[in-house]
């Protein structure tokens, strides 16, 4: 077996002298214990199988949305159980957080008044929707499902990149990617105390439940996707059979008398819970966007009179806004009274005219973000790119600088990941997933994607990523 | 009781589906009859090859004729297996199939779509230089036949008899029974003319070959010996209440789906247009046969499932 030590960035796996950590020792003498003909074979399987099982993924802007495998690497991330404690608490935190946020902005606006967070910061902010100013969802809760991305720094600290309090996606892979190693490779997991995951689905379906505003009853929650075309519309089919709820488009529900109901066969259903996954916009025509064919006309007014429930919320996404992130300390503080458990990556926000000129001039050393988009899209790698695309790119942020924020480049952490027969370093983030119901539950997993190409930096799945199986251990008896 | 989007999706991944089959087997069939047949008789060979493209009518307008036999078998045999342009193409059926699987893929159970899925990638894995070669073209074919019965017999295996199983099964059916009916007519106009048009043992080839293309060669011998006699075969691929490809058995099996659909109180439309259907098949069988009124009450049986369609479309599609 032949393992490529990284140029840079902290290794995952092995220590600054070559040696495996502890909790990856067994890990590896396993490995080493399989001939490069045996891998393959496995690899072929595993291959096999994630085609078989139609385990696919949609990227947009090739013909007809082609279907693609999300490539799986079979050397699992191993977690110990005190690292875990660290994060755990500090995502229950974060969700905390964000929730009182989310309430105080769409309320009182306290942390605005108090000038915590600039009130034109949010208020300005296309994912604020004040439509809903002064509605107060089911149970008080507008996040219920985040999913958070963590990174590691050239220490190893774990640091908050952003958090995803919209529709996050992915935590179908995690279940699938943990599936297909126990099969592929089930040598790997009796040697470790690797805490399960596949009760995500039943916790995920009492979330919803708790939020039900018929009370008493046995709710109704569906799944709402956008349809077959969308990227995550594996996952959208994947929950709705693990949880056993019905998987409906726009078209399927329909709003009379300020009640939701879906279209059956013979006569229609109230509904009560729904777990969406589109954005706000596509939500309502009559609402928010007008042209959108997706949304079903009505609907925010059943939401506004409290009879359906809707996770996340409308409007939660200004949450995750990627500048509001830049005073998530503060707000950790304001609401809590505590510091943060979680550092984060600082951040430079083109809403600040100090920070823009300074992002003007060292835009060689920083990454770009535009505040408002997800999956890697519209970012600059200022290190990487060149004169030319720089100065296009300055370009566009000098037509609306509040749009973007900038970052330090943050070495990822990397991790020995199998291509072409060797062990490369490959970088890799983290993205655990964070239910909000009658209480707060951190999924012990997540989903580690991993930026195959060689040198990069990009983990998404849109653009080349990868991903593997992560393992939280449990504590070892004393 | 499902949403009518879902129970349009598994209507037609069973119409898919079984479409899928329909021209798999009569490719096979098909092939072999005008490998048999070729040196003896080349215009019935060529007969049975411009049949197959009545039955799925799905080339090209404009196509140039075919001056040679193995023009035209070839363009058929690829045409109807992987062109994905053909709209009665194996490849074309088991794609449909698949999208509208996947978009009801909840209502299904691992087992039906992991079949389904793998029976598709292994079709797509070929090209058409590959399929050109007649025995590459029977074996990726044999084993697509094969993928399609796994999948059906996932179907029945692993499925909740729910009303979405019903909706799978309705679609399943009616494509059955109205690709049956679309077979005879095209078929018999030929083979029961007074005269027969070809030699003896060519002509009882034809007749073999028309009860195998509906898989009810060793179902007839059961019922009426080895021995081929035309009136027999008409009467039981028409009219025999057991072979699961007679015109009559499908028309009841869609009706009992359709009843089983149907609220209790009261019939629907469509389980009207069928149940008539089915009523006539069961009980003007004979006269049918003896006063030659074949052809017109073939004519009849495909229009009132036409409408059997339209009308299930309507009460529980919503389309």
């Amino acid at each position: 077996m032949k393992w490529v030590s990284p140029k840079s960035g902290f290794d995952e796996v092995f220590d600054p002298r070559g040696q495996p950590r502890s909790h990856y020792a067994t890990l590896i003498s396993i490995l080493e214990s399989f001939t490069k003909e045996d891998v393959e074979r496995r690899e072929r399987l595993q291959q096999l199988t994630l085609r078989n099982q139609g385990i696919t993924f949609t990227v947009y802007g090739e013909k007809d949305g082609l279907e693609r495998i999300f490539p799986f690497d079979f050397v699992p991330r191993i977690i110990p159980a005190a690292e875990w404690k660290t994060l755990q608490d500090g995502l229950v935190q974060r969700i905390t957080t964000l929730n009182l946020f989310l309430a105080d902005i769409y309320q009182e606006q306290k942390c605005l008044k108090d000038g915590i967070v600039p009130a034109e910061l949010i208020l300005t902010r296309k994912e604020y929707k004040r439509e809903l100013l002064g509605m107060v969802p089911p149970r008080k809760i507008f996040t219920h499902v985040v999913g958070t991305d963590i990174i590691r720094n050239d220490r190893g600290e774990y640091l908050v990149l952003e958090d995803n309090c919209r529709v996050p996606s992915g935590v179908s892979y995690v279940l699938e990617n943990r599936n297909l190693l126990s099969r592929v490779f089930p040598e790997f997991f009796g040697s470790y105390p690797v805490r399960p995951i596949k009760d995500y689905p039943t916790l995920l379906l009492e979330t919803l439940r708790f939020v039900a505003p018929r009370r008493g009853q046995n709710p109704v929650v569906v799944i709402l996707s956008p349809g077959i075309h969308n990227s995550a519309y594996f996952e959208h089919s994947f929950l709705a059979r693990e949880m056993g709820v019905p998987l409906v488009e726009g078209r399927d529900l329909l709003v009379e008398g300020n009640h939701l109901f879906m279209r059956r066969t013979h006569g229609k259903r109230q509904v009560d819970v729904i777990y969406r996954r589109t954005d706000d916009d596509f939500l309502d025509p009559l609402a928010f966007r007008r042209d959108s064919m997706l949304g079903v006309p009505g609907l925010l007014n059943v939401y506004r009179e409290g009879n359906v429930a809707l996770a996340n919320a409308p409007g939660a996404g200004v949450a995750d806004d990627k500048s509001v992130y830049a005073f998530m300390p503060q707000l950790i503080r304001y609401y809590l009274g505590e510091d943060a458990l979680l550092p984060q990556v600082s951040t430079y926000l083109g809403f600040k005219k100090d920070d823009f000129k300074y992002m003007s001039e060292h835009l060689d050393q920083l990454v770009v973000k535009t505040t408002g988009d997800a999956g890697g899209y519209g970012m600059l790698m200022g290190p990487f790119a060149s004169a030319k695309e720089r100065e296009t790119y300055l370009a566009g942020m000098k037509k609306n600088p509040g749009n973007y924020i900038a970052q330090p480049l943050v070495e990822l952490s990397t991790h020995p990941t199998h291509i072409e027969g060797k062990f490369e370093p490959r970088r890799v983030d983290l993205r655990p997933f964070i239910l909000y119901g009658d209480r707060i539950r951190v999924l012990p997993g997540g989903l580690t994607r991993v930026a195959l190409r060689p040198g990069s930096y990009v983990v998404n799945s849109s653009q080349g990523g990868g991903s593997k199986d992560t393992w939280v251990l449990a504590p070892r008896e004393p | 009781m499902i949403l009518s989007r879902v129970a349009d999706g598994l209507y037609w991944m069973g119409r898919y589906l079984e479409r899928a089959e329909n021209t798999t087997r009569l490719l096979l069939v098909t092939e072999e009859l005008s490998t048999e047949v070729l040196g003896l008789d080349e215009g019935l060979a060529r007969g049975e090859w411009t049949d197959l493209r009545i039955v799925f009518p799905g080339f090209p307008d404009g196509e140039p004729p075919f001056r040679h036999l193995a023009g035209l078998a070839s363009a058929s045999l690829l045409g109807l297996s992987i062109d994905p342009a053909n709209r009665y193409s194996v490849f074309y059926s088991l794609k449909k199939a698949r999208d509208n699987a996947r978009s009801v893929r909840e209502a299904l159970s691992l087992e039906v779509f992991i079949n389904l899925n793998e029976t598709y990638r292994e079709l797509e894995s070929y090209n058409r230089r590959q399929l050109g070669d007649p025995a590459t073209f029977r074996s990726a074919l044999g084993s697509t036949h094969r993928g399609i019965m796994s999948t059906v017999g996932a179907i029945e295996h692993t499925l909740t008899r729910d009303a979405g199983w019903l909706f799978l099964k309705l679609g399943e059916s009616l494509e059955r029974v109205f690709r049956t009916a679309v077979i005879l007519r095209t078929k018999l106009p030929a083979l029961v003319s007074d005269e027969p048009t070809v030699d003896l043992p060519l002509f009882y080839s034809q007749w073999r070959s028309l009860l195998r293309g509906l898989s009810c060669l060793e179902n007839y011998r059961k019922v009426f010996g080895a021995r081929l006699e035309p009136i027999d075969v008409l009467q039981f691929l028409l009219f025999d209440a057991e072979t699961p490809r007679s015109v009559r058995y499908g028309a009841t099996t869609v009706k009992e789906h359709l009843d089983r659909i149907s609220s209790a109180s009261e019939l629907s439309q469509p389980a009207r247009i069928v149940g008539k259907l089915a009523a006539e098949l069961s009980y003007q069988g004979h006269d049918l046969i003896r006063d030659g009124q074949i052809l017109p009450f073939l004519d009849h049986v495909l229009n009132e499932l036409g409408r059997a369609h339209d009308a299930l479309s309507t009460v529980y599609f919503g389309t």
